[in-house]
Formats: C-alpha cells, structure tokens, sequence
C-alpha cells in the first residue's frame, strides 16, 4: 500500500508542501487529490463535494495539476499542446488563454518549437503553463522546480505566491526542503503515512525540545564551566554554547548574567530553530528505526 | 458529453498523425497494391495472355453469384465478379491500416508520459476513447474513399463497358458506405480496449491482428463464392455491426477502470 491512514486540509490562500523521501507516496497522494487513482479506503473531498466517478470530470476542471513528468506531446508545438488542453478544458476563449499563459511564463519565442525539441527545463515551464491554463481554484504541483534553473525555480515559487494571494489552494510536492520552508504554510512529513503536519517553525520546535542558543564574543569553550553550573547538558562549539533549557524558562536570565559576570561577551540569546531538513532527517529516520523493530 | 471535449482530442489525434505521416504509408501502400492487383488479374493477365477470362470455364460458373446481367458478355460478368470480390479489400482497408494506430493508441500515450496529464482534464472516458477511435478511423477512411474512387474511375477506364453500372448498386453503397465503416468502429474499438489494458503497444498490435480475422475469414468466403450477401442482409449487418460499436463503447470506458489505469501499468 503507497499510502495508508494520510489525512489533511488545506484552505484557500493556502500552501501545503509535501515531503518525504523516495516511494513516500508523494505522488500517489497528488494521483489521489488529482482524481487519478480512486483511493481503497478514505475520501477526497473539494468544497464539501466528494470526488468520485460521477464528480471527477466537473471537479477536475477547477483542479490544475502538475504531474511528474511534463508529458507534452512531442509532434505538437508548445502553442499547439496548450491550445489542445484549453480545448480540453472548454475554455470560452481559448486563444486568449494559451496567450496569457504564453506570456506569463515568457514562452514566445519558444511558442512554435516541438515538445521534442525542447530542455528539460523549458519543458517543465510549458506544463507549469499548460497547469494554470484554466485559471484552477485548486493546484496540485508535483515537483515544480524539478529540473529548472534557479532563476525560473524562483519565478515559479513567485508565481505560487501570487496564486495564493489570488486565494488558490496549493498542494506541492518536493524534495526541495529549503523551498518547502521558504514557500508553505504548513509541511506534511509523508512516509507511507502521515508523520508530521504542521507550520515549518513549530514543526522545530518539536524537534529541539526547547533548547537555547547563546552566542559569546571568542572561544565559547572558555564559558562552559559557568554554563554547567546551570546546566549540566550543556555543551560548546566554537563560539556558540548550547543550552538544554529553554529560552523562555526562568534560568536563562541569570545564567546570562553569570556570563556577563565572568567576563563573557554574549552577543546573542535565541532558542535553537533547527532547519526543516533536521527536523525532516529526524521524522523520516524515527519512523524507519521503529519500522525495523515492528519488522 | 461536450462534443468540443472530443473534437479536440480527435484533432489532436489529426495533427499528430499528419507529423508522423510514415505511420499512414502502410494503409497508402495497401490503397496501391489494392488497385493495381484487381487489373492485373481482370484485365491485364487476360490481355497478356490472349486468353479472355469467359475462356474459363470455373471463372463463368462463380461469377454466376453475382447475378446474371445479360447486358455483359461472359467475360463483362466475371470481370464484375472480380471487381466486386476486390471491393472487399477497400472495406478491410480502413481496419487493417488503423489497427496498428488504434493499438497504440492509449498504451503510446502512457508510454509517452501524457496519458496522466490527459487524464487529469474534465475529459470523460467515453469522449476520450470515442476521440481515440476517430483519430485512427477516419484519416484511414479518407485514404480508402481517395483509393475506392479511383478505383471506381479506372474501371469504368479499363473495364468492359457496363461493369461499372453494374458494380455501381444497392449492395456496393450499404457495403462501402456502412457495413465497412461500421466493421472499422467495432474493430478499432476493440483494439482500443486492448490497448488500455497492455503494458506495451507490441503485446496490443499482436492482439490487434486476431480482430482481422474473422473479417478475412468473410472475405475468403466471399472471394470463393461460398458466401454472398444480398443487399437487405448486408444494411442489417451494417446496422446490427453499429449496434454492436455502441455498445462495445459502453464497454470500453468500464474496462479502462480510469482510476486503476496509472498504477496497473506500473
């Protein structure tokens, strides 16, 4: 089973970044919201309207999905495959459309190139277009910035951005943590099942346990005996001293100023935020270690 | 169903066939071979060889099944029968010619990637496996009509005069006009089944090629005078093989199983 008990909402205005690693279930979930593939158990549901056979092709149109791979038709022109998918999509003006999104995504010159002839890149960026052709309500991206240069990968995430100030809702799926923080609202661990949901920031906290950064002018080391009489967990590394306690208790204030009382230079007092990909490493590899003990 | 839907997946289909016109070269070649052969044997042999076909004696007892028509000399009548026997190859044109399309028809679009995306839009099974039959049917229909034309203009060229009025009837309209389109349908669609349930376009074509024959079955049967059909029973066919197209349709879009089709060919 690719997925099993995986259960989310997302609202208008909203970005959920999906990830996970390799055979999470990504792309089944996306295949799942997208209509693709009928789930065995559980539902999928838009508006309060439960996607299903009867459903799935009124549903679909208000659905824009970027799947895996671009899957252009390699004969047909870039103006060619997205003029078809507006006729798919029985767009009252579809000419007007094509040239919108021709626009937008800056595909001119490119307009009258095959899909065979085009980068792997410029081929993403046509399917992005071909995605938002139909102006949805709802997109469910599947790796976006796969394969594009940063300079587009930051043109798509800007366009994302955008969509939800336009009030879409957007499901992404990446691999790309760092664009994952940067870009959603909230991020769902996935493997196999759902092992996280939640904003990026609390998602660290979870992680750090309440940990404190305090950073002092020179060799951190030097302050560690002070330290330990606070804390006996407490640890250095180059200029920066880690503190088991956390920042907002009752025994960060005299701990600083015993710092300050021994002559130490404290520069900054923060609690420990660690990057989505520490927080990512440590789900995934939990769940994998309690995996192999139910194995 | 949005019949704008359809036509523009059948247009698609048009244009990506027109880019890959080697793929109609077969159906054009059969289209060829298909006229030249009937005058080798009905005129040019006879002609080479100084024996009119009235000489033979098996020829003028089968050609009977085509009717009598005492405006023909004996050799006017076989040369009707084999006229007639060649038209069949013209009705098995279209199907033989857009098997291979048909066959590749779903299972080429998964292959290429864009069968996920295709079936991402509002597009209904029905108007999507509808598109996919047309798409192979009716270029190939073209080619057989442009061949069955010329045909019908080198025998009246080349022929006894008379044979061509005499082909010219009730009979040859139902058959070319609906017994063979129709036939066409109920093959393609077939093959088109066969194609969204196999893993590779070889494994359809293969299946593909038994549709033939029992229609080739018919053809030889025609060919040696066992069978002939009158033209009553040929527009019953015809009606009862359009029956058989619907509901072969219907069919269709319930063995596609849409929701499993992604994964089952993983």
């Amino acid at each position: 089973m690719a997925v099993d008990d995986v259960t989310f909402d997302v609202a208008s205005s909203e970005i959920l970044a999906l990830v996970g690693p390799n055979g999470a279930g990504k792309t089944t979930a996306m295949r799942m919201l997208a209509g693709l593939i009928a789930p065995t158990a559980g539902s999928v549901t838009i508006d309060g309207v439960a996607l299903t056979q009867a459903t799935g092709s009124l549903l679909r149109q208000r659905i824009g999905f970027l799947t895996e791979a671009p899957g252009l038709w390699d004969r047909l022109t870039v103006r060619e495959n997205l003029r078809i998918y507006a006729g798919l999509y029985a767009l009252a003006a579809p000419e007007r459309a094509v040239d919108r999104v021709v626009d937008n995504f800056d595909l001119a010159d490119a307009a009258s190139s095959r899909g065979a002839e085009l980068s792997k890149g410029m081929r993403q960026k046509v399917a992005l277009a071909r995605a938002l052709l139909h102006d949805p309500t709802i997109l469910l991206l599947d790796e976006p910035t796969s394969g594009l240069d940063p300079e587009i990968a930051n043109s798509v995430r800007r366009l994302l951005d955008e969509r939800r100030a336009e009030g879409c809702a957007i499901v992404v799926s990446t691999h790309n943590l760092d664009e994952a923080e940067r870009l959603a609202d909230r991020v769902a661990v996935l493997q196999g099942r759902l092992l996280a949901l939640d904003r990026p920031a609390a998602l660290g906290r979870r992680l750090t346990a309440g940990r404190t950064i305090v950073r002092v002018g020179g060799e951190a080391a030097a302050h560690l005996p002070t330290v330990l009489a606070f804390d006996a967990g407490a640890s250095a590394q180059g200029s920066t001293l880690v503190v088991t306690m956390p920042h907002a208790g009752g025994s960060v204030p005299a701990l600083v100023r015993a710092l300050v009382s021994a002559g130490a230079d404290v520069l900054e007092v923060r609690p420990e935020v660690p990057a989505l990909e520490d927080v990512y490493l440590h789900l995934v590899r939990d769940d994998s270690a309690r995996g192999d003990v139910r194995g | 169903m949005t019949t704008i839907r359809l036509r523009t997946l059948f247009g698609k289909e048009v244009l990506d066939l027109l880019r890959n016109r080697a793929a109609l070269l077969p159906v054009a070649l059969v289209a060829l071979i298909s006229l030249v052969l009937p005058f080798t044997v009905a005129v040019i042999v006879p002609a080479m060889t100084g024996q009119p076909l009235g000489d033979d004696a098996d020829l003028v007892k089968v050609s009977l099944v085509a009717g009598i028509h005492p405006e023909l000399s004996a050799g006017g009548r076989i040369q009707l029968f084999l006229f007639q026997q060649f038209l069949l190859v013209f009705l098995l044109m279209p199907i033989t010619g857009a098997m291979a399309l048909a066959a590749h028809a779903v299972v080429g679009e998964k292959q290429a990637r864009t069968l996920e995306p295709l079936l991402a839009t509002p597009i209904t099974t029905f108007e999507l496996l509808v598109a996919k039959v047309l798409g192979a049917l009716v270029p190939t229909l073209m080619i057989s009509a442009a061949g069955l034309a010329a045909y019908f203009g080198c025998v009246a060229l080349l022929a006894e005069p008379g044979v061509v009025r005499a082909m010219i009837s009730m009979r040859t309209t139902l058959l070319m006009a609906l017994v063979g389109p129709a036939a066409a349908l109920v093959s393609l669609q077939a093959a088109i089944v066969i194609s969204s349930r196999v893993n590779d376009a070889r494994t359809a074509q293969q299946f593909g090629v038994l549709i033939i024959i029992p229609l080739t079955a018919v053809f030889v049967a025609q060919f040696t005078g066992a069978l002939w059909l009158s033209a009553t029973t040929i527009g019953f066919l015809g009606l009862g093989l359009l029956g058989v197209w619907i509901l072969l349709a219907v069919f269709s879009v319930v063995l596609f199983e849409r929701e499993a089709i992604l994964t089952r060919w993983r």
